[in-house]
């Protein structure tokens, strides 16, 4: 029998009530040193990824956001008891400094996506040169493309920093990420202090007005999915940033 | 039976639920790992990275519990 | 939103967005890399594996076209290697399209989520 484990957390001693969790086995409270893991009995080797699946786990997780803040364990993590125990003693510094990071805080997520200009179309239709070969048209192109994407690499950056700047003083902790193919995607996630979770939305509403160009997405509260890593220490320990 | 199969055949992945989207891209590309017992799929991409960077840091947790096991 | 005890931090969180469509098309994107990651039987292995190689070798090949590209523009190229240059890249792309073929792969499978350091492509 494993333990489907779903989050860790600190300063809760037992939970508000039943909850059902992955199969609808009952979430448990397993207080292990100082911490507390919720985790449920699951039967069997892997763990399907249907819709029920994620939501339970969300909705899980979800269920202590009340009265602290959770690091989420990754969807599908199943261990046995000793395998969870030997995890948290040997991690123990790097998990107290990772919820301390997100102690109060929830996550919220603002992904941005813009469209494809018209400049891109326009430059395609530049004519070629009739003596030109094969293989200098080719990277004539290339070079139209490479300069494309060097324009939305600026583009996302400019985004990014007005982004951060919009919310600055509000966020813990940003992690952003950006795909920029045909259109611009941005992804970002943000830390945010709890009291400051009003003031926040405020921000967001009229940054969005600001940009009418720009399409928008915000999502939230969530526990910070976004922040739960132990890279943190994989950063320190080998110089990688 | 495997696992992504069953958001991805069929009608149930032709839903354009944006709850369910947003939801997946919370649950499944984040969260803390325990070192090589995330049992999601296998023999593919994703796994690879995983199981590399659970290894650097599993090396870390291994020393430490080897010097425990021997203290006891 | 509002915090209240109607509205607290536990309930489902609020997604708010004028253009669904778009954002569903995008997260669609992201979580449509999963689909290699489906069955337990060897021609998936196979197919992991090549997408491996696949992404590996796009990778370098995009990083010669922007190098490539880089020497025509510091003008130390003469237009003949102008021309084998270009002709080069362009069979090692049209290689690399027939290779994705044979193994059933299209442009968003060849890529790889490097974590911290982020997407390879």
């Amino acid at each position: 029998m494993k333990l489907y484990v779903y989050c860790l957390l600190e300063g809760i001693d037992e939970m508000n009530g039943p909850v059902r969790g992955i199969s609808g086995a009952p979430v448990r409270l397993q207080a292990l040193e100082n911490l507390g893991v919720l985790v449920s009995d699951f039967d069997a080797d892997a763990v399907p990824v249907t819709r029920e699946n994620a939501m339970t786990h969300a909705a899980v997780v979800r269920s202590v956001l009340d009265r602290t803040t959770p690091l989420p364990f990754r969807f599908g993590t199943l261990v046995t008891e000793q395998q969870l125990r030997s995890y948290i003693s040997a991690r123990k510094p790097a998990l107290e400094t990772n919820l301390a990071l997100v102690r109060g805080c929830v996550e919220m997520s603002m992904k941005i996506i813009w469209p494809v200009s018209k400049e891109a179309s326009k430059e395609r239709e530049e004519s070629t040169e009739p003596d030109q070969g094969a293989g200098a048209t080719f990277l004539a192109a290339k070079r139209r493309e490479i300069l494309g994407s060097e324009l939305r690499s600026a583009q996302a950056n400019e985004i990014s920093t007005w982004l951060h700047e919009s919310i600055s003083g509000l966020t813990r902790d940003e992690k952003v990420t950006i795909q920029s193919s045909e259109r611009l995607f941005l992804a970002a996630a943000h830390l945010v202090e709890r009291p400051n979770l009003q003031r926040y939305r405020e921000k967001m509403s009229a940054a969005r007005e600001a940009r009418p160009e720009l399409h928008f997405l915000l999502s939230g509260p969530w526990p910070p999915y976004s922040f739960a890593n132990i890279e943190l220490e994989f950063k320190t320990q080998f110089g990688v940033s | 039976m495997s696992d992504f199969d069953q958001i991805l055949v069929g009608e149930e992945w032709e839903e354009t639920d944006l709850s369910l989207l947003e939801t997946l891209d919370h649950v499944l590309n984040r969260g803390l790992v325990i070192a090589g017992e995330i049992t999601i799929s296998v023999a593919d991409i994703d796994l690879i990275f995983l199981g590399l960077n659970v290894l650097v840091s599993s090396v870390e947790t291994a020393h430490e519990v080897l010097r425990k096991r021997q203290s006891e | 939103m509002k915090l209240s005890p109607e509205n607290p931090l536990s309930a489902e969180p609020e997604i708010e967005t004028s253009h669904v469509e778009e954002f569903v098309e995008q997260l669609r994107c992201v979580t449509d890399t999963l689909p290699s990651r489906i069955n337990i039987d060897a021609q998936s292995v196979e197919q992991g594996l090549a997408k491996l190689v696949l992404t590996l070798i796009e990778f370098i090949r995009r990083l010669l076209e922007k190098q490539a590209v880089r020497r025509m523009e510091g003008g130390d190229l003469s237009p003949e290697q102008i021309e084998e240059l270009g002709l080069a890249l362009m069979r090692l792309e049209g290689k690399l399209q027939e290779l994705k073929t044979q193994f059933g792969l299209e442009d968003e499978d060849l890529n790889l989520d490097l974590g911290p350091i982020g997407r390879l492509i």
